[in-house]
């Protein structure tokens, strides 16, 4: 097979936008929110569940899911854990620093073909980051949706990340959430155990339910298990799956599932289009 | 097609016509047995007859480092790295080799097409010439006969008293065109050489195989006595896998953001910040890498990525064999799958 590749339009793939870190707060000992204002307040205009590639000269690139919804215009949102050299950078910038951003990249959920359906939000540890960008656009055009059920799990109340829209989660009456932690502390006095067990006293509308599945990638089989026995169809499950990315436009090859690169076919995928795709899950 | 006799005794002039072209790389002698692609200074220095070169030429198009950026970190600005088009002629190239190019033209310009890759390929001039396979080069079982000269615009044919010269495109045909030593007489070519070493399964049989062999033996066996050093990554034609890494210079106020090649042996390749390795072990890499020149991408196009070049087993540190895995994984399935009886013999040579 020969290509004419002269044919191609050639795309300059990797080089950052550089933007400015507009706000930061803490969340936990290793959780920091960050907001992100592109050049002229533009808007990212990503989909939920997208990430981009932020870049941080000196420290490299590392993708990162925006936990902010495309309802919200203007500025974006990241919420990140400190855990590797990128990240440990990141946390040491404060208000007013640059940053670089490639992206959105790779698909996110398909909000359209949720409309009219209620959505069980599955969400373990920071799998609730890209979630939340889920959530808002769910709860910014609510009439659009039926149910909105969050199941949150944490591996303790310290560990729970945007306290102040969990109170508001809370107390609202249009969102049933359920948070659990693996281990309580003697204040806590919600559920305690694994999320699992947040699954089976929820009562769905199985064929009109969209589970969208985020967590570390020990908790997939688990929640798909839990899922199963409660029948809720293959169909309508979506998770999101994390590998390294070094481009994040399918060049690189670090994210490689069997034929898939994650960051273009994912990081969303339906669950049928990996369920036998072996090193997925 | 327009053939000419290029005879022994004019290989420089026609070398230093190239010249004259653009720029020319060949391969030259390096080291006492190996080969290596450089740009050509003295045409008496090319050597076109050889087995292989130790990287192929795609260190022209994904060069094993490269710069994509230079930054300030002060400013918080970058410059853009600068790629020049420019007219190259590779001389000496085995057909094998040129079917890696167009293959990294496919994964270079299919989905988002990369302005690196795709610059630094353009206007490239491939003049293919005949070898004699050795005990590693096994191309004409992934579908590359000898003499099978797609992706070429001129091939060199060896005979008697030097080369028979086939123009095969117009780029290659008005190359020829100004040259006046060939030789009025057509030599007869050289004895025909046959292939040493081959698959079990001819690569269109292979998706069969490849689609039981999950979980063969076979990744288990290699991997007790594979390193995971990543060599047969670096010196496959058809890897294009690339690390993304800042260096900062001494002042710690600027530096470049670099790609470099990468391998999917190493431990490193498929891990995440937290300590997630999404394939651990050696078993899982060497599958991993067996499948995408195999199976991954040969799904969609219907071509295997491998090019049977015999490099990943000549210079295997550990001695593992492609062609051992394949016709294992082969055997196994027959074995399985067909109720057929494993040949006895574990040895490649004991197969032909």
């Amino acid at each position: 097979m020969s290509i004419a590749i002269q044919n191609f339009e050639a795309q300059e793939l990797y080089y950052p936008e550089i933007a400015e870190i507009s706000a930061v707060k803490r969340f936990t000992a290793k959780e920091k929110w960050f907001e992100i204002t592109l050049p002229g307040g533009r808007s990212l205009g990503h989909q939920p569940g997208q990430f981009v590639q932020v870049s941080l000269f000196g420290a490299g690139e590392a993708p990162i899911s925006v936990t902010s919804s495309p309802t919200k215009k203007g500025a974006f949102e990241l919420c990140v854990r400190e855990v590797g050299m990128l990240t440990n950078v990141l946390h040491s910038l404060e208000t007013g620093s640059k940053i670089g951003i490639r992206g959105p990249f790779g698909r996110g959920f398909d909000v359209e073909s949720f409309k009219g359906k209620d959505i069980l939000i599955i969400g373990g540890g920071i799998g609730i980051v890209p979630l939340r960008s889920l959530i808002n656009y769910v709860i910014d055009n609510r009439k659009d949706f039926g149910r909105l059920i969050i199941a949150y799990g944490a591996k303790s109340p310290d560990e729970l990340l945007y306290p102040e829209e969990l109170v508001q989660w809370e107390n609202s009456k249009e969102i049933e959430y359920h948070v659990t932690v693996d281990q309580g502390t003697p204040e806590w006095k919600g559920n305690t155990g694994v999320i699992t067990t947040l699954i089976p006293p929820l009562d769905l509308d199985l064929e009109n339910t969209i589970a969208a599945v985020v967590g570390p990638p020990i908790m997939y089989k688990f929640v798909l298990m839990s899922l199963k026995t409660k029948r809720v169809p293959d169909e309508n499950i979506y998770m999101s799956l994390e590998r390294r990315m070094k481009c994040g436009v399918g060049k690189c090859g670090h994210c490689q599932i069997n034929h898939s690169y994650v960051c273009q076919e994912g990081p969303v995928y339906h669950y049928p289009e990996i369920k036998n795709l072996q090193e997925a899950i | 097609m327009e053939k000419y006799q290029l005879n022994t005794n004019k290989i420089e002039s026609f070398i230093t016509h190239l010249k004259n072209k653009g720029k020319v790389f060949a391969p030259h002698k390096s080291g006492k047995n190996s080969f290596k692609f450089n740009e050509v200074e003295n045409p008496d220095s090319v050597v076109l007859d050889y087995n292989r070169t130790l990287n192929s030429i795609k260190k022209y198009f994904l060069p094993p480092r490269e710069v994509l950026l230079s930054f300030s970190k002060k400013e918080y600005s970058f410059e853009k790295s600068t790629i020049e088009v420019e007219k190259k002629i590779f001389l000496g190239v085995h057909n094998y080799d040129v079917k890696g190019v167009l293959r990294l033209d496919y994964n270079f310009s299919q989905g988002n097409p990369e302005d690196n890759y795709l610059k630094r390929r353009a206007d490239s001039i491939f003049i293919g010439v005949s070898y004699e396979p050795d005990e590693y080069h096994f191309s004409q079982s992934v579908g590359i006969p000898l003499h099978d000269t797609e992706g070429f615009d001129i091939y060199l044919e060896k005979n008697d008293s030097g080369y028979t010269i086939s123009a095969i495109t117009e780029n290659g045909q008005s190359i020829v065109d100004g040259f006046d030593g060939f030789s009025e007489e057509q030599a007869a070519p050289s004895n025909h050489v046959q292939f040493k070493n081959r698959l079990k399964y001819n690569y269109n049989r292979l998706p069969e195989v490849f689609e039981h062999s999950w979980n063969a033996s076979v990744w288990e066996e290699v991997s007790k006595r594979c390193v995971g050093c990543g060599t047969c990554n670096l010196v496959c034609p058809t890897c294009y896998c690339f690390d993304v890494e800042d260096n900062m210079d001494l002042s710690l106020l600027q530096g470049t953001r670099e790609r470099n090649w990468d391998g999917c042996m190493l431990n490193s390749f498929a891990a995440v910040a937290g300590g997630e390795n999404f394939r651990e072990t050696l078993a899982e890499r060497q599958r991993h890498r067996v499948y995408r020149k195999f199976k991954y991408i040969t799904d969609i196009t219907g071509e295997p990525w491998c090019i049977g070049c015999g490099r990943c087993t000549a210079y295997c540190t550990a001695g593992i064999s492609i062609v051992e895995i394949v016709n294992d994984l082969c055997d196994e399935y027959e074995a399985k799958y067909l109720n057929r009886p494993v040949e006895q013999s574990g040895l490649n040579a004991a197969r032909l």
